[in-house]
């Protein structure tokens, strides 16, 4: 396969009139020039983050184009949502003139790494002498294959659960569930006593279907979850994973403590701020939108992002995105991306960014820093989150899949026909699979 | 004789420019669709291996291509009826002069100048089941944009209203058109309202009203932001209309092969109608 794609970027970069750009792409490390060598350079940097998180991006960019001793300019650019954003990397890469540095989602990963374009991080953090323990290792993990960190995780959250507190304390419930079924058994309590119109608003969600499968320590797809090697299939209808889930999930639906609130994280977070669900599951990063939305109204709690069944042993993987460097063969570029991201991922710049965003901080020193003190003394609920991965372990990281967007997007619609009762779970299961495996085999066949 | 003939090319080439642009932009595109659609792309969106019609092959026998074709068919009849319904009982109320006048047909222009994503926000929190105000005026609980049944009535009918603006306008203009004297008669023969909106009225209309229905069979064919924030096809693809299942495969899950097999498919189906709508013109339309 590599022969292929060296040989199809071979034939095009010679119509381009580039040739010199092709022969590193095998075994060779890539080359950094020293730090010192820099000033002037401008490298462009591709994210996907609007609104808030993309100020808080813009102010990071700019505090580092004015303070950085090398004479580095970064330039910033918003190239829309995730998936835009990779679809105008692929026109660009064709013609070879992508970004230096890219900000892509967890889900891309096998696709960045089956690329050919990028320098993986593990060189430069080998070139420079960077010390990785710094980083928390189980956001490292989601991103280390055969142990090298392809890409530097940026913006990482996880899923947890959000409560009504006052909900939960007029049904006079004490213990907030750690399983789905345990849900199931304190539903009828928080609708009869604690005043509540729905016990739990769950987006119809392919991130939690997925971690539901991390949280029973199953496996999502073969190969060691696409870690090992390109995975051929998914692993989640044989060892039973996917049943488990949605045999829970259909008994809270048809019991009524779950309906059908949408597809998508964001889909039961309004109900749960108007007061009308007991629970609802979301990523941490929406932590301060909902404390936002429910303005003092109940008491927001937190807790752990259920397990299937309370005898289950597992842990959550991270979701968001990571920063992959671009092999522009320029030593020059290259140290000044460098520079950038050690920047991104130094103690006070992920302090300010978690404290902005709400996604982790990546580094383990930032919790050293005054701002992220200051932000979990006023968001304790973050603490949660930051616990919930620390108990987590590197093997919980969750599967690789090339297909992951269009696996999600399959999953959330059989999803949806098993709630909607058009078909029963083991449809359901039946269905995910042989979709899912289509697509893979598909896309082995013409990408070999 | 040099004379002449050049007198006979010369013409060609003015339209040399035109053409350019049409290559570039119109058949250039359209000849790479019907290529692309004859093979199954890589990653790269690249031709990889040639399948002849195989694409359209699995689209005619999935089930989730018909669906596709049944609710692209229910959404445009409901949207082109609703549009110009809308635009025209609109029109012929603002044909008369009364206070006012100004500020309904600015209303009910509006829609036109409203972009289909910020109408699609705005339409996404007045249907929202718990804080909307749709089920708060109403005193329901449906959960309109998740429940199969009412999904694609939902964006039928906000993109019915959207459509209704320029429908308005043309009508109008329409109306402007038509000769009042013979309204003036009309009545002095003692024909009613209603007569003479059905025997002066529509058929003074019907040139417009052929080109209006036209132009939104094809605007409704191609719908798309409503359907993406809205609904994203769901729930149960009971909104998946061909145009958006075209964006799935071809910008989320790759397939550019089957997603340019999809829009030959519409193209084919926009073509017939348009032949079909022409063959009709010549009986139903009075100039």
């Amino acid at each position: 396969m590599k022969k292929k794609v060296i040989a199809s970027m071979l034939a095009l970069s010679m119509i381009a009139g580039t040739s010199s750009a092709v022969f590193a792409a095998e075994n060779t490390t890539a080359e950094m020039a020293d730090a010192s060598d820099v000033d002037g350079t401008t490298i462009s940097f591709w994210h996907s983050m609007g609104g808030v998180n993309g100020e808080a991006l813009d102010t990071l960019v700019k505090q580092f184009n004015e303070e950085n001793e090398y004479g580095i300019t970064v330039d910033a650019q918003y190239q829309g949502e995730y998936d835009d954003s990779l679809n105008k990397l692929k026109s660009a890469q064709i013609g070879n003139m992508g970004a230096d540095l890219v900000q892509v989602y967890e889900i891309g990963t096998r696709f960045m790494i089956d690329s050919g374009w990028i320098v993986p991080m593990q060189e430069m953090i080998d070139g420079d002498g960077y010390d990785l323990s710094q980083i928390e290792p189980n956001l490292a993990a989601y991103y280390t294959i055969d142990n090298e960190l392809y890409s530097m995780p940026f913006n990482s959250s996880t899923p947890i659960l959000y409560y009504n507190k006052d909900m939960f304390e007029k049904a006079g419930i004490t213990e907030v569930p750690d399983s789905l079924e345990g849900i199931g058994e304190i539903g009828q309590q928080l609708l009869d006593n604690g005043g509540a119109g729905e016990a739990m608003s769950m987006g119809i969600y392919g991130w939690f279907f997925e971690q539901l499968i991390s949280k029973q320590g199953l496996e999502y797809a073969n190969n060691g979850n696409g870690r090992k090697e390109a995975a051929t299939a998914v692993a989640f209808d044989e060892n039973g994973a996917a049943k488990n889930i949605l045999t829970v999930w259909k008994d809270l639906n048809d019991k009524g403590f779950a309906p059908i609130v949408g597809k998508g994280g964001d889909a039961g977070l309004a109900d749960f701020s108007a007061g009308k669900s007991a629970i609802t599951l979301g990523s941490t990063a929406s932590l301060k939108q909902i404390l936002q939305d429910v303005n003092g109204k109940f008491e927001v709690g937190t807790a752990y992002f259920p397990k299937v069944s309370s005898s289950d042993e597992g842990g959550v993987s991270i979701g968001g995105a990571s920063l992959w460097a671009l092999d522009n063969q320029d030593p020059k570029k290259l140290r000044a991306t460098w520079e950038f991201i050690k920047f991104l991922i130094s103690p006070e710049s992920q302090a300010y960014w978690n404290a902005q965003t709400g996604y982790f901080p990546v580094t383990v020193a930032a919790q050293e820093e005054e701002t992220f003190k200051q932000n979990v003394a006023e968001y304790p609920q973050f603490q949660t989150a930051i616990d919930q991965l620390h108990d987590s372990a590197p093997e919980y990281a969750g599967a690789l899949l090339s297909v992951f967007p269009e696996a999600r997007a399959i999953v959330e619609s059989e999803i949806e026909s098993l709630l909607n009762g058009n078909e029963d779970v083991d449809a359901a299961v039946k269905n995910m699979t042989e979709s899912i495996n289509g697509a893979i085999e598909e896309y082995n066949l013409v990408n070999e | 004789m040099g004379k002449k003939t050049a007198a006979k090319i010369n013409p060609y080439f003015y339209l040399v420019p035109s053409m350019l642009i049409f290559a570039v932009f119109l058949f250039y595109p359209f000849f790479k669709t019907i290529y692309l659609s004859l093979y199954k792309t890589n990653k790269m969106g690249e031709a990889k291996l040639f399948v002849g019609l195989e694409n359209y092959k699995a689209l005619l026998s999935s089930p989730s291509f018909h669906n596709s074709l049944k609710v692209t068919l229910i959404f445009v009849s409901v949207v082109v009826i609703g549009s110009m319904l809308l635009g025209l009982v609109a029109a012929v109320l603002c044909n008369k002069a009364f206070p006012g006048i100004r500020f309904f047909s600015t209303a009910y222009a509006l829609p036109m100048a409203i972009a289909s994503s910020s109408a699609a926000m705005i339409f996404q929190i007045m249907l929202h089941p718990a804080v909307g105000i749709v089920n708060k005026l109403l005193n329901l609980d449906i959960n309109w944009l998740n429940d199969p049944k009412t999904a694609l009535w939902c964006v039928a009918i906000l993109t019915a209203w959207l459509n209704s603006g320029i429908n308005f306008l043309y009508f109008s203009a329409g109306l402007g058109n038509i000769d009042e004297t013979i309204y003036e008669r009309a009545s002095v023969d003692g024909a009613s309202g209603i007569q003479q909106f059905f025997s002066l009225t529509l058929p003074g209309l019907s040139p417009i009203m052929f080109y209006t229905l036209v132009v939104n069979i094809i605007q409704a064919f191609q719908s798309f932001g409503q359907i993406k924030i809205l609904t994203e096809g769901g729930p149960n693809e009971s909104t998946n209309v061909i145009v958006y299942s075209i964006y799935r495969d071809a910008f989320f899950n790759y397939r550019f092969g089957s997603a340019a097999a999809q829009s030959v498919i519409l193209f084919l189906i926009v073509m017939v109608i348009t032949l079909i709508m022409f063959r009709m013109e010549k009986k139903g339309v009075k100039y």
